[in-house]
């Protein structure tokens, strides 16, 4: 790995309940959330209220808010109107997400525009390893990187994706891998390994 | 460490603006630039005491701190008062100089807020006038309550003279402010500031809590709660006894044996003046210890924090 000994990768710890809220809200990117998302003391039969993103034509606008499972046809479909909600939402509730780290991270950002605190979320990132990494030379985001050499779409070079990662950006770090001699390119390692 | 650099300020005028409340407006004594404070700092001023014992510090609030125009303050004049804001309002003359700590803040607004919802309870209106002045240049959604008694109601209505349309509203009497339902109506990402007795500031961080409220939105201020039974300070290495007296801190019985020990808000906030305990039942009262902390029963907070047993064991 080109990553060196520092490391900026978030940590994930399985969900619990927060106590003294008043309303709980998780939101997943999947319908069927893994027991292993949940601690021990708890399952998803503890937060009542879940929207889920099912990607199926079959999925009908459902009315929001409150109790009940509802499902979204996709993952931006949910985040647009989980900011819609939480701007109409009043203090006491915590909201719970999990997913793809990109997409936990995406949900982090909504509840942050919406003034909530990292106290008042939490979030679960589940899956392989996808990392959504921003070319620092051209700023072009690249999406869903599984290894740790890839190709900017933007500006072509080859990336080196540092372990390093942007909580408000939602983006790891990727750098012109052989800008100092160039055509030198270490071996490519997928980011799971 | 905070900065204990201290000013030499003089006192341009010092109106009364209300009956038992005076305003003071300090400069620099040498005509100089005064270091800049963000709205909800203090500073702690150095005043005689009455019998000419060891000097009293007293913090309050900037209502007010612009570094060419000077600060200002409110002044409360207190019938429990040590003798500071007796002397601030019987003595202290326009053109007197006296000392003060450069500003420190340890109630400042939270920047990613959404709203900020205020709620002052009698003089704890003055940090809320920083805040209102700031907020307002800022455009940024606020709303603010003011608790005062009947007959000040309208001296509270005066101080903060809301602009057309602004949620600003003085309630006559504590139970004309329904707390519970106005902290239940505030939007995702509001913060909520308390100043005022320290029965309304523990009542309104209970019923946030109760609501769900993270504690990291709930922002309390609270100077001198100070008071209660007396009791004696062994100070185990300086070998001496100190009674602190009922109306009197734990602080002020050490500085006034002779003993010098750091301090700053003297608010229990900042954390300055913590000492160790060997002995004692402590009566908590400050912000700074942890619950384990407290468990653990091995500090105080000599500001505020008292004794329930007759003697406390301080190992200086």
């Amino acid at each position: 790995m080109t990553t060196g000994s520092f490391t900026s990768r978030p940590r994930y710890s399985p969900l619990t309940r927060f106590p003294s809220a008043r309303a709980h809200l998780l939101v997943a990117d999947h319908a069927g959330i893994a027991p292993h998302a949940f601690a021990e003391t708890c399952s998803a039969a503890d937060f009542p209220e879940r929207w889920e993103v099912v990607a199926h034509a079959r999925v009908l606008p459902q009315p929001l808010g409150g109790p009940g499972v509802h499902q979204f046809r996709s993952a931006s479909h949910l985040l647009t109107l989980l900011g819609h909600r939480l701007n109409a939402e009043t203090m006491g509730l915590r909201l719970y997400a999990v997913g793809s780290e990109p997409f936990v991270w995406d949900v982090a950002r909504v509840g942050r525009e919406a003034g909530m605190g990292r106290e008042e979320m939490q979030l679960f990132a589940v899956g392989q390893p996808v990392r959504r990494v921003v070319c620092v030379h051209c700023r072009t985001i690249n999406p869903e990187v599984t290894t740790t050499l890839v190709t900017c779409a933007g500006c072509g070079v080859t990336l080196s994706v540092r372990d390093h990662f942007s909580r408000m950006h939602n983006t790891w770090m990727g750098v012109q891998c052989d800008a100092e001699a160039p055509g030198e390119l270490p071996e490519v390692e997928d980011l799971c390994a | 460490m905070m900065d204990d650099r201290t000013l030499s300020l003089r006192v341009a005028a010092a109106p009364l603006v209300a009956t038992g409340l005076r305003r003071l407006h300090l400069v620099a004594a040498d005509g100089s630039r005064l270091p800049p404070a963000a709205p909800g700092a203090h500073i702690t001023l150095t005043l005689p005491s009455p019998a000419g014992a060891r000097p009293l510090r007293n913090s309050y609030t900037l209502v007010e701190a612009d570094p060419e125009r000077g600060y200002q303050l409110i002044v409360r004049r207190t019938d429990r008062s040590r003798g500071g804001s007796h002397h601030i309002h019987d003595r202290l003359q326009p053109g007197d100089t006296i000392e003060a700590t450069v500003p420190h803040n340890l109630f400042a607004l939270h920047s990613q807020a959404r709203k900020h919802l205020l709620i002052a309870g009698g003089i704890g209106i003055t940090p809320m006038l920083a805040f209102v002045a700031h907020l307002r240049e800022a455009r940024a959604a606020f709303e603010l309550h003011q608790i005062a008694s009947a007959d000040e109601a309208g001296v509270f209505a005066a101080l903060l003279a809301p602009h057309p349309g602004e949620r600003i509203q003085v309630h006559a009497g504590r139970d004309a402010c329904d707390i519970a339902a106005l902290l239940a109506a505030q939007p995702l990402g509001t913060h909520v500031y308390t100043c005022g007795p320290g029965a309304m500031m523990d009542r309104i961080a209970a019923v946030a809590a109760e609501l769900g409220w993270p504690a990291s939105h709930v922002h309390r201020e609270d100077f001198g709660a100070a008071g209660g039974e007396p009791f004696t300070a062994r100070l185990a290495r300086s070998g001496i006894d100190v009674a602190v007296a009922g109306d009197q801190t734990l602080l002020e019985a050490i500085e006034a044996a002779g003993i010098d020990t750091p301090s700053l808000c003297r608010g229990g906030a900042c954390g300055v003046c913590i000492l160790p305990l060997s002995e004692g039942d402590p009566e908590h009262r400050d912000h700074f210890l942890s619950e384990a902390e407290r468990a653990s029963g091995c500090h105080i907070m000599p500001c505020v924090s008292r004794s329930r047993s007759a003697t406390l064991v301080l190992d200086i």
